[in-house]
């Protein structure tokens, strides 16, 4: 039997842990991590720059056909990766649209178009596809300087960077 | 049957401080990084457009590219930052709802948020 003291501490129990289950959900502020999409990243990214190390000092347009197949391989990878990165549900609730609201209160969002619905890495992975295609188009018309290569090198390198290491992170 | 407010304030701050730590020292390695090779490629790019080593076809290109991966940049820091934000509000909550299982002796399930990606 209940004694009449013990009532309204189950009360305030009660209360408090109404009030958690309201207020103290746990949130998903990220899509899920997806191994299959970092294990064919950091294999595109040895592939990529081993091409990459193969042209550094430029190319004719005249040995183009001996890239060709090493260019629409790694073109289709990436294209492919980037779908898969970018088919993942982001999340969408009300703390991930409050911080976001803050931020634009704030004036840290003015100018910057963002997009939530697509994570940061499958952006990144389809530059570096667009990347190697313009690559290979201008390998194929006139040939590479070896400034042409210096510089998408640095443009992927940067991308690859960004994809990789957000989706490392969404291991947690 | 009552929760130890000191114990529990001194859970939340370790189990914080964790996330915290380990999460802000992987953005700051990142976002060294990439200040430093978005640099290099800034220099790389006016350089060989000055000096005409890169091919005036792919001139706009390489400019585009430059704008949007600072863009892209600040999305990832973004998206990094988020993730550590969920990792400390899952971990303040996992702290609290695990002292409430202990003081009423009952493991209570922490509920999801709305919005919640189900587990696959």
């Amino acid at each position: 039997m209940q004694s009449w003291t013990s009532r309204p501490a189950g009360n305030a129990l009660f209360a408090l842990m109404l009030c958690l289950s309201l207020l103290g959900c746990a949130i998903q502020l990220a899509p899920p991590y997806d191994k299959a999409v970092v294990d064919g990243l950091n294999a595109a990214n040895t592939e990529a720059m081993t091409l990459l190390a193969e042209v550094s000092h430029g190319t004719e347009k005249a040995t183009f056909s001996k890239r060709e197949e090493k260019y629409n391989a790694l073109i289709g990878k990436l294209e492919a990766l980037s779908v898969s990165a970018g088919a993942r549900p982001m999340p969408s609730n009300n703390v991930a649209e409050a911080i976001n609201k803050k931020l634009e209160k704030r004036g840290t969002l003015e100018g910057f178009q963002d997009d939530d619905a697509t994570p940061p890495s499958a952006h990144a992975i389809k530059r570096i596809a667009e990347s190697f295609e313009k690559m290979r188009n201008h390998d194929m018309k006139v040939g590479l300087k070896p400034g042409d290569v210096q510089a998408f090198k640095g443009q992927i390198a940067i991308y690859f960077d960004q994809a990789i290491t957000y989706e490392n992170f969404l291991k947690r | 049957m009552s929760i130890d407010v000191g114990q529990l304030v001194n859970e939340i701050k370790t189990a914080a401080s964790g996330v915290l730590t380990a999460d802000i020292a992987t953005v700051r390695g990142f976002s060294q990084r990439q200040l430093e090779a978005i640099a290099l490629q800034t220099h790389v790019v006016a350089t060989g457009i000055a000096t005409n080593n890169i091919s005036p076809e792919l001139q706009d290109f390489f400019l585009d590219g430059l704008k949007d991966m600072v863009t892209n940049f600040t999305r990832t820091l973004k998206g990094l930052m988020a993730v550590t934000i969920e990792k400390i509000w899952n971990a303040v909550v996992g702290a609290v709802w695990n002292a409430l299982s202990t003081a009423i002796g009952t493991v209570l399930p922490i509920p999801k948020a709305a919005g919640t990606i189900p587990a696959p």
